[in-house]
Protein backbone atom coordinates (compact mmCIF):
# COMPACT_ATOMS: atom_id res chain seq x y z
CA UNK A 1 0.00 0.00 0.00
CA UNK A 2 1.13 3.50 -1.00
CA UNK A 3 2.79 5.04 2.05
CA UNK A 4 2.35 8.97 3.43
CA UNK A 5 4.99 10.89 4.84
CA UNK A 6 4.36 11.59 8.28
CA UNK A 7 3.09 15.36 8.36
CA UNK A 8 4.52 17.04 11.29
CA UNK A 9 3.23 20.17 12.82
CA UNK A 10 5.77 22.16 11.40
CA UNK A 11 4.85 20.92 7.79
CA UNK A 12 1.27 21.71 8.87
CA UNK A 13 1.59 24.83 9.69
CA UNK A 14 3.67 25.75 6.39
CA UNK A 15 1.13 24.59 4.38
CA UNK A 16 -1.78 26.30 5.98
CA UNK A 17 0.30 29.31 5.39
CA UNK A 18 0.74 28.23 2.28
CA UNK A 19 -3.12 28.17 1.42
CA UNK A 20 -3.80 31.59 3.32
CA UNK A 21 -1.09 33.08 0.53
CA UNK A 22 -3.44 31.30 -2.20
CA UNK A 23 -6.26 32.24 -1.35
CA UNK A 24 -4.91 36.16 -1.23
CA UNK A 25 -5.48 36.44 2.09
CA UNK A 26 -3.23 37.93 4.20
CA UNK A 27 -0.75 36.57 7.19
CA UNK A 28 -2.89 37.50 10.05
CA UNK A 29 -5.26 34.67 8.43
CA UNK A 30 -2.82 31.81 8.82
CA UNK A 31 -4.45 31.31 12.26
CA UNK A 32 -8.26 31.69 11.41
CA UNK A 33 -7.33 29.19 8.28
CA UNK A 34 -5.69 26.69 10.58
CA UNK A 35 -8.22 26.97 13.45
CA UNK A 36 -10.94 26.21 10.77
CA UNK A 37 -9.09 23.59 8.94
CA UNK A 38 -8.27 21.74 12.31
CA UNK A 39 -12.33 21.52 13.63
CA UNK A 40 -13.68 18.98 15.12
CA UNK A 41 -16.27 17.52 12.46
CA UNK A 42 -14.28 16.86 9.26
CA UNK A 43 -16.01 17.13 6.20
CA UNK A 44 -16.23 14.07 4.07
CA UNK A 45 -14.91 13.77 0.93
CA UNK A 46 -15.61 11.14 -1.77
CA UNK A 47 -13.55 11.09 -4.66
CA UNK A 48 -14.53 9.45 -7.75
CA UNK A 49 -11.83 8.80 -10.34
CA UNK A 50 -13.38 8.07 -13.99
CA UNK A 51 -11.56 8.34 -17.35
CA UNK A 52 -8.22 9.86 -16.98
CA UNK A 53 -4.39 8.98 -15.96
CA UNK A 54 -4.61 9.45 -12.28
CA UNK A 55 -1.99 12.65 -12.73
CA UNK A 56 -4.12 14.92 -10.68
CA UNK A 57 -4.01 12.72 -7.45
CA UNK A 58 -0.17 11.89 -8.28
CA UNK A 59 0.54 15.69 -8.02
CA UNK A 60 -1.05 15.91 -4.70
CA UNK A 61 0.11 12.51 -3.15
CA UNK A 62 3.67 13.54 -5.22
CA UNK A 63 4.00 16.66 -3.52
CA UNK A 64 6.91 15.35 -1.39
CA UNK A 65 8.01 18.25 1.21
CA UNK A 66 5.36 18.84 3.01
CA UNK A 67 3.18 16.34 2.70
CA UNK A 68 -0.08 17.61 0.88
CA UNK A 69 -2.25 14.10 0.53
CA UNK A 70 -1.48 13.55 4.53
CA UNK A 71 -2.50 17.41 4.97
CA UNK A 72 -6.00 16.69 2.93
CA UNK A 73 -6.00 13.51 5.28
CA UNK A 74 -5.82 15.23 8.15
CA UNK A 75 -8.66 18.27 6.97
CA UNK A 76 -11.44 15.92 5.54
CA UNK A 77 -12.65 12.25 6.04
CA UNK A 78 -11.67 10.48 3.16
CA UNK A 79 -14.00 7.04 2.57
CA UNK A 80 -13.91 6.63 -0.97
CA UNK A 81 -10.69 6.91 -2.98
CA UNK A 82 -10.03 4.43 -5.35
CA UNK A 83 -6.33 4.99 -5.51
CA UNK A 84 -5.99 5.48 -2.08
CA UNK A 85 -8.27 3.09 -0.18
CA UNK A 86 -7.27 -0.08 1.32
CA UNK A 87 -10.71 -1.81 -0.31
CA UNK A 88 -11.38 -3.31 -3.20
CA UNK A 89 -13.84 -4.97 -5.16
CA UNK A 90 -17.72 -5.51 -3.52
CA UNK A 91 -15.99 -4.07 0.03
CA UNK A 92 -14.82 -1.03 -2.21
CA UNK A 93 -18.29 -0.43 -3.80
CA UNK A 94 -19.90 -0.62 -0.16
CA UNK A 95 -18.29 1.90 1.67
CA UNK A 96 -18.98 3.84 -1.31
CA UNK A 97 -22.79 3.32 -0.89
CA UNK A 98 -22.44 3.26 2.87
CA UNK A 99 -20.63 6.79 2.88
CA UNK A 100 -22.68 8.81 0.45
CA UNK A 101 -25.89 7.30 2.43
CA UNK A 102 -24.36 8.75 5.65
CA UNK A 103 -23.48 12.11 4.64
CA UNK A 104 -26.54 12.76 2.56
CA UNK A 105 -26.24 16.11 1.32
CA UNK A 106 -23.72 17.13 3.68
CA UNK A 107 -20.91 15.61 1.65
CA UNK A 108 -18.27 16.83 -0.96
CA UNK A 109 -17.73 15.37 -3.88
CA UNK A 110 -14.27 15.50 -5.61
CA UNK A 111 -14.33 14.03 -9.80
CA UNK A 112 -11.40 13.42 -11.30
CA UNK A 113 -11.34 12.11 -15.04
CA UNK A 114 -14.20 12.80 -17.92
CA UNK A 115 -17.44 11.08 -18.44
CA UNK A 116 -17.68 9.18 -21.80
CA UNK A 117 -21.48 9.28 -22.83
CA UNK A 118 -21.63 7.95 -25.99
CA UNK A 119 -23.28 4.69 -26.48
CA UNK A 120 -25.08 5.06 -22.92
CA UNK A 121 -21.01 5.74 -21.36
CA UNK A 122 -19.99 2.36 -21.44
CA UNK A 123 -16.72 3.34 -22.73
CA UNK A 124 -15.81 4.22 -18.91
CA UNK A 125 -17.46 1.55 -16.11
CA UNK A 126 -16.70 0.95 -12.84
CA UNK A 127 -17.66 -2.38 -10.60
CA UNK A 128 -19.73 -3.04 -13.70
CA UNK A 129 -21.82 0.35 -13.90
CA UNK A 130 -20.80 3.51 -16.22
CA UNK A 131 -19.46 6.43 -14.73
CA UNK A 132 -22.66 8.39 -15.94
CA UNK A 133 -24.70 6.94 -14.01
CA UNK A 134 -22.31 6.83 -10.73
CA UNK A 135 -21.93 10.44 -11.33
CA UNK A 136 -25.78 11.46 -11.29
CA UNK A 137 -26.47 9.41 -8.62
CA UNK A 138 -23.74 10.33 -6.18
CA UNK A 139 -23.67 14.14 -7.35
CA UNK A 140 -27.14 13.88 -6.62
CA UNK A 141 -26.64 13.55 -3.01
CA UNK A 142 -23.59 15.90 -2.41
CA UNK A 143 -23.19 19.46 -0.91
CA UNK A 144 -20.64 20.64 -3.50
CA UNK A 145 -18.74 19.07 -6.11
CA UNK A 146 -15.09 19.83 -6.70
CA UNK A 147 -14.13 19.23 -10.75
CA UNK A 148 -10.23 18.16 -10.24
CA UNK A 149 -8.17 18.61 -12.88
CA UNK A 150 -8.94 19.71 -16.67
CA UNK A 151 -10.41 16.39 -17.56
CA UNK A 152 -13.02 16.73 -15.08
CA UNK A 153 -13.70 20.25 -15.84
CA UNK A 154 -13.80 20.38 -19.57
CA UNK A 155 -13.08 16.92 -20.82
CA UNK A 156 -9.16 16.75 -21.43
CA UNK A 157 -7.82 14.98 -23.65
CA UNK A 158 -10.75 12.61 -23.49
CA UNK A 159 -13.00 14.74 -25.19
CA UNK A 160 -10.44 16.27 -27.85
CA UNK A 161 -11.38 15.55 -31.65
CA UNK A 162 -12.50 13.39 -32.68
CA UNK A 163 -14.16 12.54 -28.95
CA UNK A 164 -14.68 8.53 -29.90
CA UNK A 165 -16.46 8.14 -26.57
CA UNK A 166 -18.48 11.25 -26.27
CA UNK A 167 -16.07 12.16 -23.03
CA UNK A 168 -17.32 15.59 -21.53
CA UNK A 169 -16.61 17.23 -17.85
CA UNK A 170 -18.64 17.44 -15.22
CA UNK A 171 -20.39 20.26 -15.35
CA UNK A 172 -22.61 18.95 -18.65
CA UNK A 173 -23.45 16.09 -16.37
CA UNK A 174 -24.72 17.65 -13.71
CA UNK A 175 -24.97 21.49 -14.38
CA UNK A 176 -23.05 24.44 -12.66
CA UNK A 177 -24.93 24.74 -10.01
CA UNK A 178 -22.88 23.44 -6.88
CA UNK A 179 -20.14 22.77 -8.92
CA UNK A 180 -16.14 24.14 -8.89
CA UNK A 181 -13.81 23.61 -11.01
CA UNK A 182 -10.15 23.22 -9.93
CA UNK A 183 -8.63 23.07 -13.47
CA UNK A 184 -4.94 22.11 -14.99
CA UNK A 185 -3.19 19.35 -16.41
CA UNK A 186 -2.46 18.53 -13.58
CA UNK A 187 -3.99 21.23 -11.31
CA UNK A 188 -2.20 22.66 -8.49
CA UNK A 189 -2.36 20.69 -5.74
CA UNK A 190 -2.39 23.87 -3.37
CA UNK A 191 -5.56 25.14 -5.30
CA UNK A 192 -7.43 22.09 -4.32
CA UNK A 193 -6.71 22.25 -1.03
CA UNK A 194 -7.05 26.09 -0.84
CA UNK A 195 -10.68 25.63 -2.59
CA UNK A 196 -11.66 23.16 0.62
CA UNK A 197 -9.61 25.59 3.25
CA UNK A 198 -12.07 28.51 1.78
CA UNK A 199 -15.01 26.13 2.35
CA UNK A 200 -14.24 25.22 5.69
CA UNK A 201 -12.81 28.73 6.83
CA UNK A 202 -15.55 30.87 5.38
CA UNK A 203 -18.55 28.48 4.94
CA UNK A 204 -19.53 29.52 1.17
CA UNK A 205 -18.00 28.94 -2.02
CA UNK A 206 -14.84 31.62 -3.65
CA UNK A 207 -15.91 33.78 -6.23
CA UNK A 208 -16.01 32.13 -9.40
CA UNK A 209 -15.30 33.23 -12.65
CA UNK A 210 -17.38 32.41 -15.98
CA UNK A 211 -15.98 28.78 -16.01
CA UNK A 212 -16.80 28.21 -12.79
CA UNK A 213 -12.87 28.19 -11.71
CA UNK A 214 -11.93 29.79 -8.38
CA UNK A 215 -10.92 33.36 -9.08
CA UNK A 216 -8.35 33.33 -6.27
CA UNK A 217 -6.42 30.84 -8.80
CA UNK A 218 -7.82 31.36 -12.17
CA UNK A 219 -8.55 35.22 -11.93
CA UNK A 220 -5.38 36.32 -13.64
CA UNK A 221 -3.79 35.82 -16.99
CA UNK A 222 -0.14 33.91 -16.98
CA UNK A 223 1.04 36.62 -19.42
CA UNK A 224 0.24 39.56 -16.97
CA UNK A 225 2.11 38.33 -14.34
CA UNK A 226 5.04 36.08 -16.00
CA UNK A 227 8.35 36.71 -14.82
CA UNK A 228 9.61 36.91 -18.26
CA UNK A 229 7.27 39.61 -19.22
CA UNK A 230 9.59 42.72 -18.99
CA UNK A 231 11.27 40.63 -22.21
CA UNK A 232 7.99 40.48 -23.99
CA UNK A 233 7.36 44.28 -23.42
CA UNK A 234 10.79 44.98 -24.84
CA UNK A 235 11.06 42.46 -27.45
CA UNK A 236 13.22 40.03 -26.36
CA UNK A 237 12.22 36.78 -27.63
CA UNK A 238 13.56 32.54 -28.13
CA UNK A 239 12.94 31.98 -31.46
CA UNK A 240 13.57 28.42 -31.30
CA UNK A 241 14.53 25.89 -28.45
CA UNK A 242 18.02 26.45 -27.58
CA UNK A 243 19.17 29.46 -29.76
CA UNK A 244 20.48 32.55 -27.74
CA UNK A 245 17.38 33.94 -26.94
CA UNK A 246 16.05 31.06 -25.34
CA UNK A 247 19.31 30.37 -23.22
CA UNK A 248 19.54 34.15 -22.02
CA UNK A 249 15.47 33.15 -20.49
CA UNK A 250 13.93 35.65 -22.71
CA UNK A 251 10.07 35.61 -23.80
CA UNK A 252 8.55 32.44 -25.44
CA UNK A 253 5.88 34.08 -27.12
CA UNK A 254 7.07 33.18 -30.42
CA UNK A 255 7.87 29.56 -29.36
CA UNK A 256 3.83 29.04 -28.79
CA UNK A 257 3.32 30.19 -25.15
CA UNK A 258 -0.36 30.33 -24.30
CA UNK A 259 0.08 32.14 -21.22
CA UNK A 260 -1.71 34.88 -22.81
CA UNK A 261 -4.81 33.39 -23.20
CA UNK A 262 -4.59 31.24 -20.14
CA UNK A 263 -5.73 31.94 -16.85
CA UNK A 264 -3.98 30.23 -13.58
CA UNK A 265 -1.76 31.06 -10.96
CA UNK A 266 1.35 29.04 -11.64
CA UNK A 267 3.14 32.35 -11.83
CA UNK A 268 3.39 33.27 -8.85
CA UNK A 269 1.85 29.39 -6.85
CA UNK A 270 4.34 27.14 -9.08
CA UNK A 271 5.24 23.64 -8.73
CA UNK A 272 6.23 20.98 -6.68
CA UNK A 273 7.40 23.46 -3.90
CA UNK A 274 10.56 23.98 -5.28
CA UNK A 275 9.16 27.22 -7.18
CA UNK A 276 9.69 25.23 -10.93
CA UNK A 277 6.91 25.88 -13.42
CA UNK A 278 7.16 25.22 -17.26
CA UNK A 279 7.50 28.69 -18.44
CA UNK A 280 10.28 29.09 -15.46
CA UNK A 281 11.96 25.99 -16.91
CA UNK A 282 12.25 27.57 -20.84
CA UNK A 283 8.96 25.77 -21.92
CA UNK A 284 6.13 27.64 -23.17
CA UNK A 285 2.44 27.65 -21.63
CA UNK A 286 0.47 25.15 -23.31
CA UNK A 287 -2.80 26.83 -21.67
CA UNK A 288 -4.27 23.28 -19.79
CA UNK A 289 -6.34 25.06 -17.86
CA UNK A 290 -8.35 26.50 -19.84
CA UNK A 291 -11.81 24.65 -21.61
CA UNK A 292 -11.09 22.50 -25.33
CA UNK A 293 -7.54 23.36 -24.79
CA UNK A 294 -6.25 19.84 -26.74
CA UNK A 295 -8.42 21.30 -29.69
CA UNK A 296 -7.79 25.19 -29.22
CA UNK A 297 -4.72 25.04 -27.73
CA UNK A 298 -2.72 23.09 -30.67
CA UNK A 299 -0.55 22.96 -32.20
CA UNK A 300 1.41 23.88 -29.41
CA UNK A 301 3.96 25.66 -30.45
CA UNK A 302 2.26 27.90 -32.22
CA UNK A 303 0.43 30.68 -30.78
CA UNK A 304 -2.27 30.25 -32.97
CA UNK A 305 -4.93 27.44 -34.01
CA UNK A 306 -4.70 25.50 -37.43
CA UNK A 307 -8.02 26.35 -39.23
CA UNK A 308 -10.19 23.46 -40.61
CA UNK A 309 -11.29 24.02 -44.03
CA UNK A 310 -14.71 23.28 -44.83
CA UNK A 311 -15.88 20.19 -45.99
CA UNK A 312 -12.35 19.25 -46.87
CA UNK A 313 -11.22 18.35 -43.98
CA UNK A 314 -7.71 19.59 -44.40
CA UNK A 315 -6.07 22.10 -41.83
CA UNK A 316 -3.92 24.79 -42.33
CA UNK A 317 -2.14 26.99 -40.51
CA UNK A 318 -4.15 30.44 -39.95
CA UNK A 319 -1.50 32.57 -41.74
CA UNK A 320 -1.52 30.57 -44.92
CA UNK A 321 -4.94 30.96 -44.99
CA UNK A 322 -5.14 34.68 -44.41
CA UNK A 323 -2.22 34.56 -47.10
CA UNK A 324 -4.10 32.80 -49.37
CA UNK A 325 -7.43 34.60 -49.20
CA UNK A 326 -5.49 37.92 -50.02
CA UNK A 327 -3.69 36.66 -53.10
CA UNK A 328 -7.14 35.26 -54.05
CA UNK A 329 -8.37 38.64 -53.69
CA UNK A 330 -5.45 40.19 -55.64
CA UNK A 331 -6.10 37.55 -58.45
CA UNK A 332 -9.91 38.21 -58.18
CA UNK A 333 -9.14 42.02 -59.13
CA UNK A 334 -6.26 40.96 -61.80
CA UNK A 335 -8.69 39.33 -63.57
CA UNK A 336 -11.76 41.81 -63.46
CA UNK A 337 -9.23 44.53 -64.65
CA UNK A 338 -7.83 42.06 -67.46
CA UNK A 339 -11.82 41.01 -68.40
CA UNK A 340 -12.55 44.89 -68.55
CA UNK A 341 -9.26 45.67 -71.26
CA UNK A 342 -10.27 42.53 -72.95
CA UNK A 343 -14.20 43.84 -73.30
CA UNK A 344 -12.50 47.38 -74.09
CA UNK A 345 -10.48 46.06 -76.65
CA UNK A 346 -13.19 43.95 -78.58
CA UNK A 347 -15.91 46.62 -78.46
CA UNK A 348 -13.62 49.19 -80.15
CA UNK A 349 -12.52 46.61 -82.54
CA UNK A 350 -16.12 46.02 -83.24
CA UNK A 351 -16.76 49.37 -83.80
CA UNK A 352 -14.16 50.18 -86.49
CA UNK A 353 -15.08 46.66 -88.14
CA UNK A 354 -18.72 48.87 -88.22
CA UNK A 355 -16.90 52.19 -89.17
CA UNK A 356 -15.40 50.66 -92.21
CA UNK A 357 -18.84 48.68 -93.22
CA UNK A 358 -20.69 52.07 -92.43
CA UNK A 359 -17.90 53.45 -94.94
CA UNK A 360 -18.34 51.18 -97.33
CA UNK B 1 -28.73 63.95 -78.46
CA UNK B 2 -28.07 60.39 -79.97
CA UNK B 3 -25.40 61.91 -81.89
CA UNK B 4 -23.36 63.46 -78.27
CA UNK B 5 -20.06 61.75 -77.80
CA UNK B 6 -19.69 60.04 -74.57
CA UNK B 7 -17.06 62.92 -73.27
CA UNK B 8 -19.14 65.87 -73.68
CA UNK B 9 -22.26 64.57 -71.30
CA UNK B 10 -22.57 66.85 -68.59
CA UNK B 11 -22.65 66.41 -65.19
CA UNK B 12 -23.93 68.45 -61.95
CA UNK B 13 -22.48 68.29 -58.54
CA UNK B 14 -24.23 67.76 -55.55
CA UNK B 15 -24.17 67.76 -51.77
CA UNK B 16 -23.99 64.03 -50.29
CA UNK B 17 -21.46 62.95 -47.33
CA UNK B 18 -21.99 65.25 -44.23
CA UNK B 19 -18.46 66.26 -42.70
CA UNK B 20 -19.60 63.46 -39.93
CA UNK B 21 -19.25 61.04 -42.37
CA UNK B 22 -15.68 62.04 -44.26
CA UNK B 23 -14.71 62.61 -40.78
CA UNK B 24 -15.69 59.20 -39.95
CA UNK B 25 -14.28 58.17 -43.02
CA UNK B 26 -10.69 58.89 -42.55
CA UNK B 27 -10.60 57.76 -38.58
CA UNK B 28 -11.74 54.58 -39.78
CA UNK B 29 -9.57 54.35 -42.25
CA UNK B 30 -6.50 55.53 -41.39
CA UNK B 31 -6.74 53.53 -38.06
CA UNK B 32 -7.45 50.67 -39.90
CA UNK B 33 -4.40 51.06 -41.63
CA UNK B 34 -2.23 51.54 -38.54
CA UNK B 35 -4.69 48.31 -36.92
CA UNK B 36 -3.46 46.29 -39.80
CA UNK B 37 0.34 46.77 -39.43
CA UNK B 38 0.95 47.09 -35.61
CA UNK B 39 -1.37 43.98 -35.94
CA UNK B 40 1.09 42.14 -37.99
CA UNK B 41 3.67 42.72 -36.06
CA UNK B 42 2.15 41.69 -32.52
CA UNK B 43 1.34 38.35 -34.43
CA UNK B 44 4.86 37.88 -35.14
CA UNK B 45 7.11 40.52 -33.47
CA UNK B 46 10.53 40.45 -35.07
CA UNK B 47 13.44 40.33 -32.78
CA UNK B 48 15.40 43.58 -32.36
CA UNK B 49 16.30 43.62 -28.60
CA UNK B 50 18.94 41.77 -26.71
CA UNK B 51 20.86 41.91 -23.43
CA UNK B 52 23.55 42.17 -26.53
CA UNK B 53 23.44 45.53 -27.63
CA UNK B 54 23.49 48.78 -25.49
CA UNK B 55 20.22 50.09 -26.50
CA UNK B 56 17.00 49.53 -25.31
CA UNK B 57 14.41 50.25 -27.81
CA UNK B 58 10.94 49.07 -26.31
CA UNK B 59 9.97 48.68 -29.80
CA UNK B 60 7.55 45.82 -29.36
CA UNK B 61 5.63 47.79 -26.27
CA UNK B 62 5.47 50.89 -28.38
CA UNK B 63 4.08 48.76 -31.06
CA UNK B 64 1.26 47.39 -28.87
CA UNK B 65 0.11 50.82 -27.20
CA UNK B 66 -0.39 52.33 -31.12
CA UNK B 67 -2.05 49.42 -31.55
CA UNK B 68 -4.08 49.96 -28.66
CA UNK B 69 -4.36 53.87 -29.18
CA UNK B 70 -5.80 53.35 -33.11
CA UNK B 71 -8.28 50.62 -31.63
CA UNK B 72 -10.14 53.06 -29.33
CA UNK B 73 -9.38 55.72 -32.79
CA UNK B 74 -11.60 53.08 -34.68
CA UNK B 75 -13.82 52.95 -31.73
CA UNK B 76 -15.00 56.55 -31.87
CA UNK B 77 -15.29 56.30 -35.60
CA UNK B 78 -17.86 53.56 -35.12
CA UNK B 79 -19.94 55.57 -32.34
CA UNK B 80 -19.81 58.05 -35.40
CA UNK B 81 -21.16 56.35 -37.67
CA UNK B 82 -23.69 54.15 -36.03
CA UNK B 83 -25.19 57.60 -35.14
CA UNK B 84 -25.22 58.31 -38.89
CA UNK B 85 -27.08 55.02 -39.28
CA UNK B 86 -30.03 56.07 -38.20
CA UNK B 87 -29.77 60.32 -37.84
CA UNK B 88 -27.39 60.74 -40.69
CA UNK B 89 -28.76 62.38 -43.91
CA UNK B 90 -30.89 60.25 -46.40
CA UNK B 91 -27.96 58.51 -47.86
CA UNK B 92 -26.33 58.08 -44.48
CA UNK B 93 -28.64 56.31 -42.82
CA UNK B 94 -28.60 52.59 -43.38
CA UNK B 95 -31.92 51.89 -44.88
CA UNK B 96 -31.04 53.62 -48.10
CA UNK B 97 -28.26 50.84 -48.80
CA UNK B 98 -28.98 47.54 -47.95
CA UNK B 99 -31.00 44.99 -49.90
CA UNK B 100 -34.70 45.69 -47.52
CA UNK B 101 -37.03 46.72 -50.22
CA UNK B 102 -37.66 45.65 -53.60
CA UNK B 103 -35.73 48.42 -55.22
CA UNK B 104 -33.33 48.39 -53.56
CA UNK B 105 -32.82 44.36 -54.10
CA UNK B 106 -33.24 45.50 -57.72
CA UNK B 107 -30.23 47.43 -57.79
CA UNK B 108 -28.33 44.96 -55.92
CA UNK B 109 -28.63 42.43 -58.55
CA UNK B 110 -27.97 45.41 -61.00
CA UNK B 111 -24.12 46.74 -59.81
CA UNK B 112 -23.63 43.14 -59.15
CA UNK B 113 -24.03 42.84 -63.11
CA UNK B 114 -22.66 45.99 -63.80
CA UNK B 115 -19.54 44.66 -61.82
CA UNK B 116 -19.47 41.93 -63.76
CA UNK B 117 -19.63 43.50 -67.06
CA UNK B 118 -23.04 42.10 -68.05
CA UNK B 119 -24.27 45.15 -67.95
CA UNK B 120 -22.66 48.28 -69.54
CA UNK B 121 -24.53 51.07 -67.55
CA UNK B 122 -23.73 51.80 -64.03
CA UNK B 123 -27.25 52.20 -62.14
CA UNK B 124 -26.15 55.22 -60.77
CA UNK B 125 -26.97 55.49 -57.21
CA UNK B 126 -26.28 59.06 -55.63
CA UNK B 127 -25.34 57.51 -52.23
CA UNK B 128 -23.75 53.94 -52.03
CA UNK B 129 -24.95 51.07 -54.24
CA UNK B 130 -26.63 48.54 -52.39
CA UNK B 131 -24.07 45.92 -53.02
CA UNK B 132 -21.36 48.47 -51.65
CA UNK B 133 -23.63 49.45 -48.95
CA UNK B 134 -24.01 45.55 -47.94
CA UNK B 135 -20.49 45.17 -47.55
CA UNK B 136 -20.16 48.14 -45.77
CA UNK B 137 -22.94 46.82 -43.17
CA UNK B 138 -20.56 43.87 -43.05
CA UNK B 139 -17.36 45.53 -42.41
CA UNK B 140 -19.37 47.54 -39.89
CA UNK B 141 -20.01 44.36 -37.98
CA UNK B 142 -16.41 42.23 -38.33
CA UNK B 143 -14.98 45.83 -37.12
CA UNK B 144 -17.57 45.48 -34.02
CA UNK B 145 -16.58 41.77 -33.32
CA UNK B 146 -12.50 42.78 -34.22
CA UNK B 147 -13.45 45.53 -31.30
CA UNK B 148 -15.13 43.27 -28.89
CA UNK B 149 -12.74 40.87 -29.15
CA UNK B 150 -9.75 43.07 -28.89
CA UNK B 151 -11.30 44.39 -25.73
CA UNK B 152 -11.70 41.09 -24.26
CA UNK B 153 -7.72 40.56 -24.56
CA UNK B 154 -6.64 43.77 -23.67
CA UNK B 155 -8.70 44.08 -20.25
CA UNK B 156 -8.90 39.71 -18.88
CA UNK B 157 -9.69 40.92 -15.61
CA UNK B 158 -12.28 43.77 -16.16
CA UNK B 159 -15.80 42.17 -15.00
CA UNK B 160 -18.23 43.38 -17.54
CA UNK B 161 -15.60 43.26 -20.46
CA UNK B 162 -14.61 39.25 -19.14
CA UNK B 163 -18.30 38.35 -18.55
CA UNK B 164 -19.01 40.13 -22.17
CA UNK B 165 -16.22 38.08 -24.01
CA UNK B 166 -16.78 34.87 -22.33
CA UNK B 167 -20.16 35.41 -23.03
CA UNK B 168 -19.47 35.96 -27.14
CA UNK B 169 -16.84 33.86 -27.90
CA UNK B 170 -15.81 32.07 -24.84
CA UNK B 171 -11.83 31.66 -23.90
CA UNK B 172 -9.22 33.79 -24.58
CA UNK B 173 -7.92 31.60 -27.17
CA UNK B 174 -10.93 31.77 -29.19
CA UNK B 175 -11.08 35.17 -29.32
CA UNK B 176 -7.78 35.70 -30.26
CA UNK B 177 -8.01 33.17 -33.10
CA UNK B 178 -11.19 35.23 -34.23
CA UNK B 179 -9.60 38.44 -33.87
CA UNK B 180 -6.60 36.92 -36.08
CA UNK B 181 -8.88 35.22 -38.91
CA UNK B 182 -11.23 38.36 -38.95
CA UNK B 183 -8.03 40.67 -39.74
CA UNK B 184 -7.82 39.02 -43.34
CA UNK B 185 -10.68 40.80 -43.94
CA UNK B 186 -9.98 43.67 -43.80
CA UNK B 187 -6.45 44.23 -46.38
CA UNK B 188 -8.74 42.32 -48.99
CA UNK B 189 -11.55 44.91 -48.23
CA UNK B 190 -8.94 47.96 -48.64
CA UNK B 191 -7.85 46.48 -52.15
CA UNK B 192 -11.07 45.81 -53.37
CA UNK B 193 -12.25 48.94 -52.35
CA UNK B 194 -9.69 50.74 -53.80
CA UNK B 195 -9.62 49.18 -56.84
CA UNK B 196 -13.62 49.24 -57.57
CA UNK B 197 -13.52 53.04 -57.08
CA UNK B 198 -11.07 53.49 -60.06
CA UNK B 199 -12.47 50.98 -61.69
CA UNK B 200 -15.94 52.91 -61.00
CA UNK B 201 -14.28 56.27 -61.68
CA UNK B 202 -12.78 55.74 -64.95
CA UNK B 203 -16.13 54.06 -66.42
CA UNK B 204 -18.11 56.18 -64.88
CA UNK B 205 -16.81 59.88 -63.15
CA UNK B 206 -19.37 60.36 -60.28
CA UNK B 207 -16.34 61.62 -58.27
CA UNK B 208 -16.47 58.67 -55.85
CA UNK B 209 -13.07 59.36 -54.98
CA UNK B 210 -12.91 63.47 -54.00
CA UNK B 211 -16.25 63.01 -52.61
CA UNK B 212 -14.75 61.52 -49.65
CA UNK B 213 -12.56 64.54 -49.19
CA UNK B 214 -14.73 67.42 -50.65
CA UNK B 215 -18.99 65.67 -50.06
CA UNK B 216 -19.88 66.83 -53.28
CA UNK B 217 -20.34 63.80 -56.04
CA UNK B 218 -21.74 64.35 -59.68
CA UNK B 219 -24.23 63.23 -61.51
CA UNK B 220 -24.99 63.03 -65.04
CA UNK B 221 -27.30 66.09 -65.50
CA UNK B 222 -29.86 64.40 -66.69
CA UNK B 223 -30.43 62.32 -64.12
CA UNK B 224 -30.63 64.90 -62.11
CA UNK B 225 -33.63 66.58 -63.99
S1 LIG C 1 6.74 33.63 -21.65
FE1 LIG C 1 4.58 33.50 -22.26
S2 LIG C 1 3.42 34.24 -20.50
FE2 LIG C 1 5.55 34.85 -20.19
S3 LIG C 1 5.65 36.93 -21.03
FE3 LIG C 1 6.23 35.54 -22.69
S4 LIG C 1 4.30 35.13 -23.79
FE4 LIG C 1 3.76 36.01 -21.80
Amino acid sequence: MLELKELSRRDFLRICTAITATLGLPFTYVETVQSAVQAKRKPTVIWLHFMECTGCSETLLRASHPPLGRFLLEIVDLPYHETLMAGAGLQAEESLHKAVKENKGEFILVVEGAVSTKDGGIYCQIGGRPALQILKEVAKDAKLVIAYGTCATFGGIQSADPNPTGAVGVSEIIGTSKLINVSGCPPNPYNLLATVAYLLTFNRVPPLDEFKRPLFAYGRRIHDHCERRAHFDEGRFAESFGDEGHKRGYCLYKLGCKGPVTYANCMTLKFCDIGAWPIGAGHPCLGCTEPDFWDKMTPFYEHLKDVPIPGGGIISNAEKIGAIALAGAGLAIAVHAGAGFVKKALKNRANDENKKEEGA
Amino acid sequence: MTTKSKNSRTYKSYHIWSWTLRIFHWTYAISIIILIFTGLIINNPPVLSSFTVEKANFFFSNVRQLHFIAGYFLISAMILRLYLLFFGNKYEKIADFIPINKQNFKSLIHTIKYYLYLTPHSEGAKGHNVLAGTIYVLTFLFSLIMILTGLYMLYPETGWIKSLGSFLFGTQQSARALHYLLFWFFPIFILTHLYILVWHEIREPEGLISSIVSGKKFSRSTDLQ
